[in-house]
């Protein structure tokens, strides 16, 4: 049995399954799958076509990608817009045939013949841009149809020019160099393209049009609500994509020297293919240049290895049309499901064995009902008042689910008003010596409140872990805070892995997701000092002024960090064994501390805990709200000593007034209760307590 | 079939899934708002005597007087008790766990009836066919009343029904294999069963389901005045139940090694004590219990017509206090209902069928 256990947790520990909803989570996703199919496609024709890869085929292909390349960000670019271009391979055809007409036929200088060309290419997407655009026909049939059009102008006109573009050999340098020339090795036109490539993906991600383009392809409401220009933008993209297919066409002409009946038919289909399968979603919205790329240079693979090994030009384009309905049937599964996958496989529970715990109704913990009787503050006035702090007027502040600060006003507290509007949910709240209000706010980071309501960020990041795969560094989940007497601000944070409406997932997994980071406000930097903490909730400085107490919530223990002194740098746990899950840490009288629990631990749950893989299923196979959970609708409150020992414990049978509390706060005899599920603050009589004790008089050394 | 369904979690034997409180059994307040006659913990099965009300709770069996609401106990026996069932004519029967089946009459003539010694332990529900015969609904075999929470996660379907000739003391197996016979009444020449743990109730003979994917367990039936049927369900459906049934190395560790209160499944109240399993969506948020919160209890009972199909629905939801319900008995126009989860007798007013 032990030896089965152990295998159990090792497994869970080393081969989580983690990793995989994490990878799932990343944006990068989108583009690694279709690298992963270009690396396969590349092995694949290395092994059937042995040296095939060799420079001169490099060189060739980089020519061949330079130019279908252009087309197909040109496509991209449509697509991204939520349109799609069918027309190009005919644009490319005129723009070919205006190119040669202008070099070839009317002997032109190269600067007119490229603006020919370029002219075409305009005119062409112009046209397309006007009417689906302006005119909001839609995108597929006008360029079907001017996908027809255009190839007739090239039709009716090539006949007649076709001996002149023949017979004549322009007289050009420069167009020499653009079809054969290259810059160290590499042919012009590749690093032409690689320039517009380059120069495209700066405009598609990092400038407004890029992010308009996005906008309008992704929700084309929402981007007109938000003040885009959207017919404009459609426009855009349709004249992007004519002058994109003009560049291509023009440095084809420039390579080729001549053009044929055939040029650019069936281009269109070859191009979708490519920009489908790097992974541009033909919804819209989604994709970038280098899955264009990535999509150009599989294809530009599969067709030159099919054609390498003698395989006839029809059963090439069937395989095209076959590659492009699969790869639009993944992009369409894939964007709906992905979501769903990822709620699937990301839920990744560990094992955890909790020891045996104490008795919850024997000993120090008998039960009794003091917590049953409490005055109540502010029903129904608050939302979730997490935490509760009183300061020198005793006038009571708490953290709401509106993102606001409340603060109720002594004496009766039967007033209140908003303190501060932060914007996110504050939880753990802490007064500086100062009279700054500081406080943790889910999702958002450490902030403070000046004592005239002044809100001021103090800080939302820490430092990169090397090897997480989620990105770390932003704070997600910061919980609790308490100030070290030299004025360093140490908080936890709950999960690195969920947001703040998702607390209570991180409890199925059971795994040590959290941290416990400092802000040292005289270097203004903000470290990691404890990583892989079990929902680490409450923070409270130690009297020795060179340790802390933290409570790890799942794992239903309080330990002790001394993060000064000669232990510097140690953890020991205090309280190991706690019948329920360990919120908020809190100074009281008599040099006790005030644990808050949550809820209690169940029989039932804790055996959960050590059979990860029926938390799994659950989590993949039942609804959120069916989950079996901790018991949190009973109230509790723990008073113990530095030394871990339970002095004193009040109970809420009923839970009606106080389930799950999560924060208490001592203040000349009275014991302030809050709870982040709840919408009332209560407060009970603490009977024999100091009437003068308050945790800021004890801090300044008047209050013992 | 089953192996993929178990692989992908989907619908099916081993699927998750319960059905939806919806059409007939759309919730409302009926039972939390119903007259509560008489307080009497650990009510369990109702019966009808010659127009009185006959109660069991614990080892006691009670007569109730609705108008005057008052209890007076007929007598205690030397176990818990496990039903009660009335013969026009004064004869009761009594189910005893361990001990079976007690005849007697109000004036206190009592006497055994013999019936095979594994039936014993889990008499759930009786009913008298004409004088002489008296028709039984045995739970388990396997487990004794008491412990119905772990025939159910035992995957239990040892239930039976017998039919004893009280003149003779024959008695004939007319059912076997079911997953907790718990409720009998006569449709016709039909004998109509609930069995609990397959959510439905079955037609004898033959063993059809007559009314299937019942959203709760079903308890005792009781017959309408207008021809239809009264049913009892004790404690709902639960996804997380149905997973745990499917979880069997959960399953076995969990009725191991905790005490059966503590476990994941039915239960006729929420209890007030620290050990009870809770499910996510059953935690009190801004001090409010939700009504459709997963809770493991809650008090159903339904009104069916004389072809076994459901007229009309009374609910007590998961913010309600009138769970558990295991009985039902129709008495002058009004509809007693036993709620063992809170311990109390509740009427409501049915009124006489049009």
């Amino acid at each position: 049995m032990a030896s089965v256990s152990t295998l159990t947790r090792l497994r869970h520990r080393y081969l989580s399954g983690r990793l995989v909803g994490e990878v799932l989570s990343k944006s990068w996703i989108d583009s690694a799958i279709p690298v992963v199919a270009l690396l396969a496609t590349a092995a694949v024709m290395a092994v059937l076509i042995p040296g095939v890869f060799n420079v001169a085929y490099l060189a060739d292909l980089s020519r061949q990608l330079a130019e279908f390349g252009l087309v197909a960000l040109g496509l991209t670019v449509v697509i991204l817009s939520g349109g799609i271009d069918l027309s190009v391979g005919s644009m490319f055809a005129l723009c070919v045939l205006a190119a040669l007409t202008g070099m070839n036929v009317l002997g032109l200088p190269f600067g007119v013949s490229l603006a020919m060309a370029l002219g075409a290419g305009f005119l062409c997407g112009l046209l397309n841009g006007v009417l689906i655009g302006y005119l909001r026909l839609r995108a597929f049939i006008t360029t079907l149809v001017t996908l027809v059009i255009y190839r007739a102008i090239y039709d009716i006109i090539f006949p007649r020019l076709a001996s002149a573009i023949v017979g004549n050999v322009p007289d050009s340098w420069l167009w020499d160099w653009l079809g054969f020339g290259a810059v160290g090795g590499v042919p012009v036109s590749f690093v032409i393209f690689v320039v517009i490539a380059a120069a495209l993906h700066l405009t598609l991600s990092r400038l407004r049009p890029g992010w308009h383009l996005r906008a309008v392809g992704g929700a084309r409401k929402s981007a007109y609500n938000a003040g885009i220009n959207v017919k404009r933008v459609v426009c855009g993209a349709y004249v992007a994509s004519g002058l994109l297919t003009a560049v291509a066409a023009f440095l084809f002409s420039a390579r080729l020297g001549s053009t044929g009946a055939d040029t650019g038919i069936g281009m269109e289909i070859t191009v979708l293919t490519a920009v489908v399968l790097g992974g541009v979603s033909l919804g819209g919205g989604r994709g970038s240049v280098g899955n264009a790329i990535v999509g150009a240079i599989l294809v530009l693979i599969l067709t030159n290895g099919l054609i390498r090994l003698g395989s006839p030009g029809s059963v090439n384009q069937l395989l095209i049309g076959l590659i492009l309905v699969l790869a639009v049937l993944f992009d369409a599964k894939w964007v709906k499901n992905r979501g769903k996958i990822l709620s699937k496989v990301y839920v990744s529970p560990t094992w955890l064995e909790l020891p045996p715990r104490a008795a919850p109704d024997a000993g120090a913990f008998a039960l009794n009902d003091r917590l049953g009787a409490s005055e109540l503050i502010g029903l129904g006035a608050v939302e979730g008042p997490e935490d509760v702090v009183l300061d020198g007027g005793d006038n009571l502040y708490t953290g709401t689910r509106h993102g606001t600060i409340v603060r109720f006003l002594a004496p009766d507290y039967a007033r209140h008003e908003v303190f501060a509007r932060i914007g996110g949910h504050p939880l753990g709240l802490a007064f500086a010596p100062d009279g700054d209000l500081y406080t943790c706010v889910g999702g958002m980071g450490v902030y403070k409140v000046s004592p005239d309501g002044v809100v001021a960020k103090v800080t939302d990041e820490t430092n990169r872990s090397w090897f997480s795969v989620i990105n770390d560094a932003r704070l997600r989940l910061p919980d609790d805070l308490d100030i070290a007497p030299d004025g360093r601000i140490f908080f936890s944070e709950a999960t690195i892995r969920y947001e703040m409406a998702d607390w209570v997932v991180d409890a199925l997994e059971g795994r040590g997701n959290g941290r416990l980071i400092c802000f040292d406000p005289r270097t203004g930097r903000t470290r990691t000092v404890l990583k892989g903490l079990i929902f680490p909730n409450g923070i409270a400085m130690c009297r020795d002024g060179q340790s802390l107490l933290f409570a790890e919530t799942w794992a239903c223990r309080i330990s002790r960090y001394f993060f000064d002194g000669p232990r510097k740098g140690t953890v020991e746990v205090v309280v190991a064994d706690l019948p329920g899950y360990p919120d908020n840490i809190n100074r009281g009288s008599d040099g006790t501390y005030w644990v808050a629990l949550l809820g209690l631990r169940t029989p039932t749950f804790d055996l959960a805990m050590r059979k990860p893989g029926f938390r799994r299923r659950m989590a993949r196979r039942l609804a959120a709200d069916e989950w079996l959970f901790p018991n949190v609708n009973r109230g509790c409150v723990v008073r113990i000593a530095e030394d871990g020992t339970v002095r004193e414990v009040l109970w809420d049978m009923a839970g009606e007034n106080h389930p799950s509390i999560t924060s208490t706060c001592e203040h000349k005899g009275w014991l302030y209760l809050g709870g982040v599920s709840n919408n009332r603050i209560g407060r009970v009589r603490l009977e024999g307590a100091d009437d003068t004790w308050t945790v800021a008089g004890e801090r300044r050394g008047d209050g013992r | 079939m089953s192996f993929l369904h178990r692989l992908f979690g989907r619908d099916g034997e081993d699927g998750a899934r319960v059905p939806a409180m919806d059409g007939v059994f759309k919730p409302n307040t009926a039972l939390d708002t119903a007259d509560r006659i008489v307080p009497l913990p650990g009510i369990d099965d109702l019966a009808v005597a010659d127009g009185t009300l006959l109660a069991t709770a614990g080892d006691a069996l009670y007569r109730i007087e609705a108008e005057a609401r008052t209890v007076q106990p007929v007598r205690r026996f030397e176990g818990a008790l496990t039903m009660v069932a009335a013969a026009p004519g004064g004869r009761i029967a009594v189910g005893i766990e361990g001990r079976g089946v007690a005849l007697g009459t109000h004036d206190g003539d009592w006497h055994p009836l013999d019936i095979p010694a594994e039936d014993r332990g889990a008499v759930a529900a009786g009913a008298f066919r004409g004088a002489d015969e008296l028709v039984l609904a045995i739970g388990s075999t396997a487990h004794p009343r008491s412990e119905w929470k772990r025939d159910l996660m035992s995957r239990g379907a040892s239930g039976r029904v017998l039919a004893c000739r009280l003149a003779d003391g024959r008695t004939q197996v007319l059912a076997a294999g079911l997953g907790h016979a718990h409720g009998i009444a006569f449709a016709g020449d039909r004998i109509v069963v609930a069995e609990s743990w397959r959510h439905r109730l079955v037609a004898l003979p033959g063993g059809a389901p007559v009314l299937d994917d019942l959203p709760a367990y079903p308890a005792r039936l009781a017959p309408a005045s207008d021809g239809g049927f009264w049913l009892a369900l004790f404690a709902p459906r639960r996804q997380i139940t149905e997973f745990v049934l499917r979880e069997d190395d959960y399953r076995r560790e969990m009725m191991a090694t905790i005490p059966a209160e503590a476990w994941i499944g039915p239960d006729f109240g929420d209890g007030r004590g620290l050990t009870e399993p809770l499910q996510s969506g059953s935690v009190r948020q801004m001090g409010i219990m939700k009504p459709w919160a997963p809770s493991r209890s809650y008090g159903l009972v339904v009104r069916l017509d004389r072809d076994l199909l459901p007229l009309a629905t009374f609910h007590s939801r998961a913010d309600g206090g009138a769970h558990g319900i295991t009985a039902v008995a129709e008495l002058g126009g009004r509809l007693f209902a036993a709620s063992r989860g809170s311990g109390a007798l509740l009427a409501l007013d049915v009124g006489r069928p049009a």
